[in-house]
């Protein structure tokens, strides 16, 4: 009994919380459109909405979460109405409700729709059982195949339109580039490395890399090691660094220590 | 010379272990913007932040084969912060429900004379670049979309050129150890990101 009314506070708890949110957005969203609508661009429009369906997801969530106790099992019933205001309630609903009374509560505590909609709904009942179930059958089947013709027809005018253009647009990441900057940040592939080697010519300056990178179409070259004693892999490939044929830059103004043949941390 | 993984180290008091959970993606530069205005509207509204910081990584190569590895970052525009030196172990693999890439984070912030220290004690810089761009805050989680520059001339940060034309973006939260949860909150926001971008745990031993 305890662990079931925990469970109903926490869950009352998160279910409070995300409602917040929510509101806190949709106030700041009704802000945005009723001040700003003349700088107002369709992309923050858009943002807002996301930020709104993104909201509304993690409340469905919530109360779909194996956790949540069913709410339909929980009644709420008013124990006492009184005309005058109520300090606690004011607080805690932000200063919406000052009383709870007679005319409030039946707004707040009601799980049946308006009067009018109700009224509505019940003469679309009677609508609907009135024309019969072969009629509705054949309405349903119209509907459906209109709505498939519209969707053919908009797809063959995408497909016809620049829709290779577009789509080209559409991408806005690159799988090989993620691998690239991953590989750069993980172990520096991709950026000057200066690896000691042993037998490399002395008389390599350290060339700065833009001139070797815009030897262009040597860009994707593996330059292979393994023919020469001592020499380690190198590990250039990938991104455009090209280096003219020679392995492991050995720039003067850096204060390495020469390790001959000294192991290649990576080497496979 | 690898830290032993978390679960091997006895309770022996001090620091906590913590542990950096990592989800990576890129973006197109013509498609900055808009993930910048999603991030915006979707992380904790403060100052957009942009940082550009330069990053050098030691090695210290020892009897082992593997060497260990440390990261020194300095800010550089931002005078007078702190140098901040990081040591990241290798990703736990391990349960494949994980969504993130875990590994074992130390963050240090020291003085100036960092890289003086470390090559006194015998480390070697293996690379360096510079990273230029954007942070974001959502409660523990971090969001770096940031452009990496190779350093042309060794030890001249004004001589860089871009590594690629995308950004990387990183989402990550560095956590004690133990707390796989945060892995499908990062889930969960990586899913608000798609399709602009897609995050995902990249295993940084597949790309050698």
């Amino acid at each position: 009994m305890q662990r079931e009314e925990k469970q109903l506070e926490a869950s009352l708890d998160a279910l409070l919380s995300q409602v917040a949110d929510l509101k806190n957005s949709l106030g700041s969203f009704i802000y945005k459109l009723e001040n700003e609508y003349d700088r107002l661009t369709w992309p923050s429009v858009l943002d807002s909405f996301a930020l709104l369906s993104g909201q509304l997801n993690t409340l469905n969530k919530v109360l779909k979460h194996e956790k949540t106790p069913l709410f339909r099992n929980q009644v709420i019933i008013p124990l006492v109405l009184s005309p005058d205001r109520d300090e606690d309630l004011m607080r805690q609903t932000e200063g919406r409700v000052p009383v709870f009374s007679h005319e409030v509560v039946p707004d707040h505590l009601r799980t049946k729709p308006d009067p009018e909609v109700e009224e509505q709904e019940k003469q679309l009942t009677t609508d609907a059982a009135r024309i019969g179930a072969d009629a509705a059958q054949k309405q349903i089947q119209s509907l459906n195949k209109m709505c498939s013709n519209l969707l053919e027809k908009i797809s063959k005018e995408e497909r016809e339109s620049e829709s290779g253009g577009l789509r080209q647009n559409k991408q806005t990441f690159n799988p090989t580039d993620t691998n690239a900057l991953v590989a750069a940040v993980a172990f520096g592939k991709g950026l000057s490395n200066w690896r000691p080697s042993g037998s490399s010519g002395p008389g390599q300056p350290g060339q700065p890399g833009a001139g070797t990178i815009l030897a262009g179409a040597s860009g994707l070259q593996q330059v292979q090691m393994t023919g020469a004693p001592g020499q380690q892999q190198s590990m250039l490939s990938g991104v455009q660094m090209g280096q003219a044929g020679q392995p492991g830059k050995m720039p003067s103004g850096i204060k390495t220590n020469i390790k001959s043949a000294s192991m290649h941390p990576y080497q496979r | 010379m690898e830290a032993p993984p978390v679960t091997m180290m006895p309770v022996t008091g001090g620091t906590i272990n913590m542990m950096e959970y990592l989800l990576q993606g890129s973006v197109l530069d013509h498609s900055l913007e808009s993930l910048i205005h999603r991030l915006r509207g979707l992380c904790d509204n403060m100052e957009p932040e942009t940082f550009l910081d330069h990053e050098m990584v030691f090695l210290l190569k020892g009897q082992q084969a593997s060497p260990f590895v440390l990261r020194a970052r300095r800010s550089m525009d931002r005078a007078g912060t702190p140098w901040h030196l990081r040591y990241l172990g290798q990703p736990e693999m391990g349960d494949k429900n994980r969504h993130a890439l875990v590994r074992n984070c130390v963050d240090i912030a020291t003085s100036e004379n960092l890289t003086d220290f470390l090559m006194e004690m015998g480390f070697r810089m293996d690379h360096e670049f510079v990273a230029k761009g954007h942070l974001f805050r959502k409660g523990i989680m971090k969001v770096m979309v940031y452009k990496i520059f190779r350093i042309l001339v060794p030890g001249n940060t004004d001589s860089i050129e871009a590594l690629s034309l995308s950004y990387l973006v990183e989402l990550s939260i560095v956590a004690p150890a133990g707390q796989d949860m945060v892995s499908d909150d990062m889930r969960n926001f990586a899913e608000q990101l798609k399709p602009l971008v897609h995050l995902e745990k990249i295993d940084p031993k597949r790309l050698m």
